[in-house]
């Protein structure tokens, strides 16, 4: 059991780090990731034959505990304060998509988040069930909705959408 | 736009790609940091090793006290005796190194179990790779947990161990445990050559 979790960790601490990365400020993902080890351990009897999925559903419940704290919520004016001249860290080195930014920041939250989880992590819509505790069939059909809504955001904006897109992947 | 230009320009947007990857001697310390958490408490595992620390000292000050100050009426030599503990949590390990066996021990021997009386073990000392000269060890086993020791995972009478300990508590994980446990041996002399 040691050695088999020993195995898989590496890999587990990369993905759930670039969750959090892509969800949350730096010092609230340090604390997450470690809690989410914690509990892979804990629960690793429970842990599936693929274990990434079932990973980000424990990240993804233990970022919303830590972001029900009031730690959190000075964080988070530091952040907006932070936030203020555009982050060029965001981005990386390919240009702002601003289109994008505002048109995701426009879909609700659950939509965004599918979209993210299957663009950023990678996931196909069964294990976007696992991580988000619903059916595969409920996760293919929203994800699909979730794309449209996207393109359908996407075709409204001709023009830049400005700063809007400096709050996206910072949703929880 | 087909489901892989969408796909194509969200990854763009992705803030984690030029993020780099991970040091392994984080992944080291997160591992341990996890599986060294005992089963019951809570994230941070600080307090207790403090408590064992402190209650390891005691320990030795009682064993030091006794030494010094018990009544001198028995034939036989005064011999010296060192008192250590065996924590008893549920620890989950790194593979251990002679490197680090080598910069943590500050006592370490090879030795005999001649008795084991309730959580008392008593092991005659065969050879001390480090620390003072000694005959004999007497160490507080607070459980019986198999992960703690290599080998059978307890002490019993009659077998041969080689134990590390510092500051008055035996270091697990990998780095005591029977003398014939696969790689223990090699370990032990590759730290303390």
């Amino acid at each position: 059991m040691n050695a088999r979790f020993e195995a898989l960790a590496p890999a587990l601490i990369e993905a759930v780090r670039r969750y959090l990365a892509r969800r949350t400020d730096p010092a609230t993902a340090d604390d997450v990731l470690s809690e989410t080890l914690l509990v892979c351990w804990r629960r690793f009897g429970e842990m599936p034959g693929d274990p990434l999925p079932w990973a980000y559903g424990v990240a993804r419940n233990c970022l919303a505990n830590a972001e029900r704290g009031r730690r959190r919520q000075a964080r988070l004016f530091a952040r907006i304060a932070a936030i203020d001249p555009p982050r060029a860290s965001v981005d990386g080195p390919s240009p702002p998509d601003d289109d994008l930014g505002g048109a995701m920041a426009r879909l609700r939250d659950a939509d965004a988040e599918l979209l993210r989880l299957w663009a950023w992590e990678d996931l196909a819509p069964p294990q976007i069930a696992v991580v988000l505790g619903i059916s595969a069939n409920a996760a293919s059909i929203r994800l699909h909705r979730a794309k449209q809504r996207l393109r359908e955001e996407l075709r409204k904006t001709g023009t830049p959408a400005g700063h809007e897109g400096s709050t996206e992947g910072s949703r929880p | 736009m087909t489901d892989d230009d969408l796909r194509a320009r969200l990854r763009r947007a992705d803030p984690a790609q030029e993020l780099d990857p991970v040091a392994p001697s984080r992944v080291a310390r997160l591992l341990e940091e996890t599986m060294t958490t005992t089963t019951t408490t809570a994230v941070r595992p600080r307090r207790p090793l403090i408590a064992l620390a402190a209650a390891a000292l005691v320990l030795i000050a009682a064993g030091v006290g006794w030494l010094i100050f018990r009544p001198q009426t028995e034939e036989t030599p005064p011999m010296a005796t060192v008192q250590l503990t065996a924590p008893g949590i549920q620890a989950k390990c790194v593979e251990p190194t002679a490197a680090t066996l080598a910069g943590r021990a500050d006592f370490a021997f090879a030795g005999t179990v001649t008795a084991v009386t309730g959580g008392q073990v008593t092991l005659r000392v065969t050879h001390v790779y480090r620390g003072a000269a000694a005959d004999q060890v007497q160490l507080a086993q607070a459980g019986d947990s198999s992960e703690q020791m290599m080998g059978s995972g307890k002490f019993e009478a009659g077998k041969n161990y080689l134990v590390a300990s510092a500051e008055g508590s035996m270091l697990i994980c990998g780095y005591s445990g029977e003398a014939d446990a696969e790689g223990l041996q090699g370990l032990y002399d590759q730290a303390f050559a």
